[in-house]
């Protein structure tokens, strides 16, 4: 004897019509928004170097720090503290730090801040090899704020040491 | 050209001892030009301040001041960059607000000093965010104790020498 299930009616099941509209519109607004302005910044920590300018135009020597926060989206500015690190005895040691600066982006690169006025005195004539490191936020237009970290890899050697701070 | 005057065209190329010590060098050859711009601004609400090649303007509202700073001849405004909370003592308020203006100077001579030999680097308004007058600057807003220790040690005399000699 044979038993007969009854067969579910799948097909005839509905979804009003306003209701599927919705769900699409939702699904594009959602997907839309996931992916294009998921918002990312990077630190770009370049190696420390004398600086020409300086010695030329005011007869100083100093080590300089160039540091940019970029942004995929309009930031306000960026907050962080960067230090020169120095090679001693063997030994990491932070020869100067700048601590916590702010630096606005401008109407011209709303995305970009950048840092390129920071300093550390040194004596010409001694040679030290230096990192530049640094940490800190990006203050997005939108409000939000992101953490960024960079540094500028290897050590690498300048004619001019930073004494103790 | 003096050595201060030398500041006013070097701008952001100060060294951060530098432009610590053109604070205490500022509030100190402006003490009373201070006091009656902190006066004036507790009165009316609002002052305004040129220096270098930039001008600053204050605002005080809900006992709360800040300031925008622009260049001389420029549209582009930079708006409520530091903020001070003032208290009840008008006396206090004043001593609190000539510190800040002095702070709000160097900020407005390191960004914009007046043009000169030295091309501007093409970058934002940028400042430390303590100011120079609190425990905070000194210990990279840590413990207070070590700020002070620190700000005992911080040897300015041979900057601040140069600005009043030379």
């Amino acid at each position: 004897m044979s038993i007969t299930l009854p067969k579910p009616n799948l097909l005839n099941f509905k979804v009003p019509g306003a209701l599927a509209v919705g769900l699409l519109a939702a699904q594009f607004l959602l997907f839309q928004y996931g992916n294009d302005t998921d918002p990312e910044c990077f630190l770009n920590v370049e190696r420390p170097h004398h600086s020409t300018s300086l010695s030329e135009n005011q007869n100083l020597d100093a080590i300089k720090l160039n540091i940019t926060s970029t942004c995929n989206v309009s930031q306000k500015y960026t907050q962080l503290s960067a230090s020169i690190q120095k090679i001693q005895n063997n030994r990491e040691i932070t020869a100067y730090s700048f601590v916590n600066q702010r630096r606005s982006s401008t109407t011209k690169l709303p995305n970009v801040a950048s840092f390129k006025e920071l300093f550390a005195p040194c004596r010409k004539g001694v040679s030290a090899a230096y990192r530049g490191t640094a940490k800190g936020y990006v203050y997005l237009e939108n409000g939000k704020r992101l953490a960024v970290e960079g540094d500028s890899g290897k050590f690498v050697a300048a004619g001019c040491l930073i004494g103790a701070q | 050209m003096s050595y201060f005057e030398e500041c006013l065209t070097s701008g952001g190329l100060l060294f951060q001892e530098e432009r610590r010590a053109l604070y205490k060098y500022l509030l100190e050859i402006n003490k009373d030009y201070y006091f009656n711009q902190a006066k004036l601004l507790l009165d009316k609400g609002i002052t305004t301040r040129s220096i270098a090649n930039g001008e600053a303007t204050y605002y005080l509202k809900d006992r709360k001041v800040n300031y925008s700073a622009r260049e001389l001849n420029s549209d582009e405004i930079q708006s409520e960059i530091r903020e001070i909370n003032l208290t009840k003592i008008r006396k206090y308020n004043i001593r609190k607000l000539a510190k800040f203006f002095a702070q709000c100077d160097v900020d407005v001579i390191s960004n914009f000093p007046i043009s000169g030999r030295i091309p501007k680097a093409e970058s934002g308004y940028g400042f430390n965010t303590y100011p120079f007058y609190t425990l905070a600057y000194y210990a990279d807003g840590k413990n207070r104790l070590i700020g002070l220790i620190r700000k005992i040690r911080a040897d300015d005399r041979e900057i601040l020498t140069k600005l009043r000699t030379y």
